[in-house]
């Protein structure tokens, strides 16, 4: 199955203290804030519905630049199979770019440039490409 | 006997409780169900609800929880020897924290991705979520009076790491800036700004920082308390940044430090072939306490941290897709906490001495040991990593800024974290000009830690800093106690055996409840009253957190009703989500 992935902006993504400090988030006892026109204004977010209402047999994860754990791995290894180890390294370097978005761990294009419609567009340009 | 025997006889345990005993709480006690429509995709926004694969919620959740805080009560605790020390890692880990993260994930999940807090309000009582923000409230205060000592007395003891430190956070900023305008790959600037840091460790060598002579001309009597004043003068100004401008790229940078740190400790245990000098039951002075309770309060994260409770249902439980990940995200997390104190250990007990002589030195009491905790561990790793060829001076200053990095981004978040609190607390007994005020909250939020930090005590030596932290632990314990009451409440309405989780909230309810006598005890005789007072307060969030849990048992006993999808507390968490939720993978 192809894997699209939407690497959050910059000033979106995620940070903590580890643990006792945790994930910073003003909903740590209560609910904290949850601001629904925020959540539907958000670039990533509509990119993200978009692309499950377009495609929804393509495989959509959001992940933070800070989860190198798993993107540089993951980036890698895909890429690795069709393109050889230098390519894979490549983009699993790139993978950490945020904003980025990824198919198959090719980056196609970022999210503050393409903006939601334009991510859809990017990922159906990548899928026909590679068939 | 070699650490490293040590350390790969706790990873096949680890292994073996992953592969069996989560197994066995996935089915009989979770009852998790793959068919389960889960809150990320009933409530999909693509923001905070999103379906998302278990490995990269597993590396979300784990950078999330991993940290100082297993470095340290190891490292006091090896003063009882390193057998109880790792036998309570161990048994912790694989049948309480286990439990409790794979828990408070899963009752979450059935909660429409509540954080703990709620759900104890709506499964345990109203008064739950009350006594929920207290220990809370407590728990931040200590983290950050803690972590605050522990950063003063490392600059104290290493003054080369002073300068590496302090040139760390405009360098994040610096490379945090880049990322953002260039808009190029992260991982590239960070390495970067990790080699950066570690040049400049050698430049703290050459240009030791040390405050003696100041804290002697402003009147303070030890060096310390001028770093404790600093770090929390930076802990209120960093708390007031933009989480992407400092914390991130900080964040960044740490992430790279901790495998690099794991990375060293196993390595170098692996090359110098280390063997422990500790002995495996130290046989302590008269009056010292004793492993029971104590062991079990000083030994908080690594062995279970109610703080994961807290992660686990904040923003973890939004992204699970299917409900069997919660074995692998949670329990896995508990483990990989547990790991790094086990490193913690073995850098206390094999690294810092060579001999059992050596080792006793720097362990002859309670206080020695605690006080000294963290510059041991800070030793026997720098002995880790001088085993790899780093020149033994350099290799600790490396330790002390690792060390360091960590527990300054756990301040500048736990500062941050207790401003919410006070927020809330400030809500709910109406102190709106405290509630809606950000400056102020946050100066509570700092002053009430530094208090507690610089306030006198312990005699002439000041505090002993392991009396200290075994109030953090404990205060850690009870909202790990009060995450366990929840869980147990739900399993036992779900009619499922309990059992599992029983075992653990007992336990720590008792070790925490008998330690906080003696302590007040203790306190009283020896008329510390900043700390009597405190431990009192606790002891009566302890009992009203037992009371509260055996009522709700008792009525969930009664009744045996599920309490799961499609209550009143998830039908609030649809109405506060935007986005549709029909099941999708």
């Amino acid at each position: 199955m192809t894997r699209v992935v939407l690497v959050r902006p910059w000033v979106d993504a995620r940070a903590g203290g580890g643990c006792c400090g945790g994930e910073v988030s003003d909903g740590v006892c209560l609910e904290g804030t949850h601001d629904t026109e925020a959540v539907a204004s958000d670039p990533v977010g509509e990119a993200y519905r978009r692309l499950r209402a377009a495609l929804p047999d393509v495989d959509v994860q959001v992940v933070d630049a800070g989860n190198t754990a798993w993107l540089l791995p993951s980036t890698f290894r895909a890429v690795r199979r069709r393109a050889g180890v230098a390519a894979g390294l490549r983009a699993a370097v790139g993978s950490t770019t945020a904003g980025a978005v990824l198919v198959d761990g090719d980056r196609v294009g970022d999210l503050g440039d393409l903006g939601p419609d334009g991510v859809v567009a990017a990922v159906q340009r990548a899928l026909a490409a590679t068939g | 006997m070699p650490a490293i025997v040590i350390a790969g006889i706790s990873g096949v345990l680890f292994f073996l409780g992953y592969r069996y005993y989560s197994a066995y709480l996935q089915t009989h006690v979770y009852g998790c169900d793959p068919a389960y429509v889960t809150p990320a995709h009933r409530f999909t926004d693509g923001v905070d609800f999103v379906p998302t694969n278990k490995h990269v919620v597993f590396g979300h959740h784990f950078t999330s929880v991993a940290g100082a805080a297993p470095i340290v009560g190891p490292a006091i605790a090896a003063f009882w020897g390193w057998g109880p020390a790792l036998a309570w890692i161990l048994v912790g880990t694989i049948f309480a924290a286990g439990v409790h993260d794979m828990g408070s994930l899963a009752v979450s999940v059935r909660h429409g991705a509540k954080n703990i807090g709620t759900i104890a309000h709506d499964v345990i009582s109203k008064r739950a979520r009350t006594l929920f923000l207290l220990i809370i409230f407590f728990l931040l205060t200590l983290v950050n009076a803690v972590f605050a000592v522990v950063i003063g007395n490392l600059f104290v003891a290493n003054p080369g790491a002073v300068i590496p430190i302090f040139v760390e956070i405009p360098l994040a900023i610096g490379i945090g800036q880049y990322i953002y305008r260039s808009r190029s790959a992260a991982l590239v600037p960070s390495l970067f700004g990790v080699v950066g840091l570690y040049l400049l460790i050698w430049v703290g060598q050459e240009v030791p920082i040390d405050l003696t002579g100041f804290a002697d001309a402003i009147g303070v009597d030890n060096p310390r308390n001028v770093w404790v004043v600093i770090m929390f003068a930076y802990a209120f100004i960093a708390s007031r940044l933009p989480v992407w401008m400092l914390l991130q790229p900080r964040d960044y940078i740490n992430s790279h430090q901790l495998f690099i740190a794991l990375g060293v400790i196993g390595l170098g245990m692996l090359v110098g072939w280390n063997t422990i000098a500790a002995p495996v039951v130290n046989d302590v002075p008269e009056g010292s306490p004793s492993i029971f309770p104590f062991l079990f309060i000083t030994i908080a994260c690594g062995a279970i941290s109610g703080f994961h409770s807290l992660v686990a249902s904040g923003t973890t439980a939004k992204q699970i897709d299917k409900e069997q990940d919660v074995r692998h995200v949670g329990y896995l997390g508990a483990v990989g906490e547990g790991s790094l104190a086990v490193g913690a250990l073995l850098a206390v007990t094999a690294g810092v001495a060579a001999t059992r002589a050596d080792w006793s030195s720097l362990y002859p009491d309670f206080a020695t040991a605690s006080d000294g905790a963290v510059g041991n561990f800070v030793n026997g790793v720098g002995v880790f990593a001088n085993n790899l060829g780093v020149p033994l001076d350099l290799a600790v200053i490396f330790a002390a800024v690792v060390v360091i990095s960590f527990a300054a981004t756990t301040m500048d978040t736990g500062v941050r974290l207790q401003r919410y609190i006070v927020q809330e607390i400030a809500e709910i007994a109406g102190w709106q000009k405290l509630a809606r005020n950000l400056t102020l909250a946050g100066l509570v939020a700092v002053a009430v830690p530094l208090a507690m930090a610089l306030l006198p005590g312990g005699g002439d030596a000041g505090y002993t800093f392991g009396v200290l932290w075994q109030l953090f632990g404990t205060t850690n314990q009870l909202t790990a106690g009060l995450a366990l009451a929840v869980v147990a409440v739900w399993v036992t309405h779900q009619g499922r055996n309990p059992i599992a989780v029983l075992v653990p909230l007992t336990f720590l309810l008792v070790m925490t409840s008998w330690a906080l006598i003696v302590n007040l005890k203790n306190f009283v005789q020896a008329d510390e009253w900043v700390l009597a007072p405190l431990d009192a307060i606790i002891f009566v969030l302890a009992v009203w957190l037992m009371v509260e849990a055996f009522l709700a048992l008792r009525r969930s006993w009664g009744t045996g009703t599920p309490l799961e999808g499609g209550t009143p507390s998830d039908d609030a968490g649809a109405a506060r989500a935007t986005g549709s939720g029909d099941r999708a993978g």
